[in-house]
């Protein structure tokens, strides 16, 4: 029985075994950390809506303001979802033989709910307050990107707490007057320059804190 | 002086190395590329809890809301009915000339006013009242269309706040049709409280005689 020999070759390939073994666990790390982040994993969700309705034309191209349909996201915590009277208020007379409003119609007529798939869903361990945000001078668009552009609503950011705490931890680069916060077509920190923006936060108090308790509870 | 590698190695190295290009290229693509097959839920964690949040669906009932709908006579907290003249816009029988005892007309009232009007009012009436706003146009457009009103469109022209009859409404004619709508106006009681829709009243007056000042004043 002949005994194995390593063949000449295999002397040279040690160097590359090392190399190769000290990036692999490198690749692999990053891999996780890049491609499990919840950037990948939560952002840019775009669900079908049930109504193909467009932010990009009525809050874009009609210049409708946020709060005339998202009224209550002033005074509550939850932004609501507008109820179907909001869309009949034009649409008894515009485009009111439309295919794609068929369900808004029957909606109007049954009295039972448009099932609107939510986009920007949290953990439901954590408590957003919209009211808090928006009549302290966080703008729509922080959150929600340019929604004003929008065929279909998709994730602009990922909601994720370390997200949320980027903003928290630093908040002046995303304050702005509160009378601009549904204005999304300014940008907050090329429109209103570090100084007034610090300004507004003295102004208004602006201390975002990290206790577990302010989101949690 | 590198010695003669096995064929098989050389290639399985660099169809490995290139395979292991494609992950982190697939990650960056997801990351930049709106779908519907988001979120990715690894770890669910407590994010989707037993219980009920707003706007939530309830299969429990048959309409599949989890909040109720208001029972007929129900009255919410902060709505419950003052008087004629605070609800109805009516004093002694007559539209009220002013606003409600519980308000002040000052100028803090007539800004909240045109902030509300510029939400709910201008997308129709145009933000000088005029009735040019952007809605109008476009159903305008609408129903020029060439090849016949797009699905059906029907639309009076909204009406501008400086005409005559409209001009010389009282206040609480006008937050009485704020508040039920008229002709093709749908209503906005349920969608701007009374505060407000007195608000925008008040705002109205100001804009008709802002286009109709006494030459004397």
């Amino acid at each position: 029985m002949s005994r194995f020999l390593f063949p000449r070759w295999s002397n040279a390939l040690l160097p590359f075994v090392l190399v190769v073994g000290a990036i692999a666990p490198l690749y692999v790390t990053l891999l996780v950390a890049y491609g499990f982040s919840p950037k990948t994993l939560e952002g840019q969700y775009q669900p079908v809506q049930p109504v193909p309705f467009s932010h990009a034309l009525h809050a874009g191209k009609l210049g409708m303001d946020c709060r005339y349909c998202h009224n209550t996201v002033e005074n509550a915590a939850h932004a609501a979802v507008p109820p179907t009277q909001t869309c009949m208020n034009c649409h008894t007379q515009i485009h009111r033989e439309s295919p794609n409003l068929a369900k808004v119609r029957d909606s109007y007529v049954t009295g039972m709910p448009i099932e609107w798939i939510k986009v920007h869903k949290v953990g439901d361990y954590a408590y957003f307050n919209h009211a808090a945000h928006v009549t302290r001078g966080v703008s729509c668009v922080e959150c929600h990107g340019r929604v004003d552009q929008m065929e279909v609503v998709h994730r602009a950011q990922p909601l994720s707490m370390g997200w949320c705490l980027g903003c928290h931890r630093n908040p002046v680069d995303h304050v702005r007057p509160p009378e601009a916060v549904f204005e999304l077509w300014k940008d907050t920190t090329t429109t209103w320059s570090k100084d007034e923006r610090l300004g507004l936060i003295n102004r208004f108090d602006i201390h975002p804190n990290e206790y577990c308790s302010t989101c949690h509870r | 002086m590198l010695p003669k590698f096995p064929k098989i190695l050389v290639y399985g190295l660099l169809v490995g190395g290139s395979l292991a290009l494609i992950p982190p290229v697939a990650f960056a693509r997801m990351r930049a590329t709106p779908s519907p097959n988001r979120p990715i839920h690894i770890f669910y964690d407590m994010d989707f809890q037993p219980k009920f949040k707003a706007q939530a669906p309830n299969p429990l009932f048959a309409d599949g809301r989890a909040m109720r709908p208001i029972a007929d006579g129900a009255v919410a907290r902060g709505e419950a009915y003052a008087d004629a003249h605070m609800d109805e816009g009516v004093v002694e029988g007559q539209w009220a000339v002013t606003l409600p005892a519980q308000m002040e007309m000052s100028t803090a009232t007539l800004e909240r006013g045109q902030q509300r009007f510029n939400i709910y009012c201008s997308a129709c009436h145009g933000y000088a009242g005029f009735g040019d706003g952007a809605v109008n146009k476009r159903a305008m457009e609408l129903v020029a269309n060439a090849a016949g009103p797009v699905n059906g469109t029907q639309w009076v022209a909204a009406k501008s706040l400086h005409d005559e009859t409209t001009r010389n409404q009282p206040m609480g004619q006008l937050f009485n049709t704020i508040t039920h709508g008229i002709r093709n106006m749908a209503g906005y009681g349920a969608q701007i409280p009374t505060q407000d829709r007195w608000a925008i009243a008040a705002y109205v007056k100001a804009l008709q005689l802002s286009q109709d000042a006494p030459s004397a004043k």
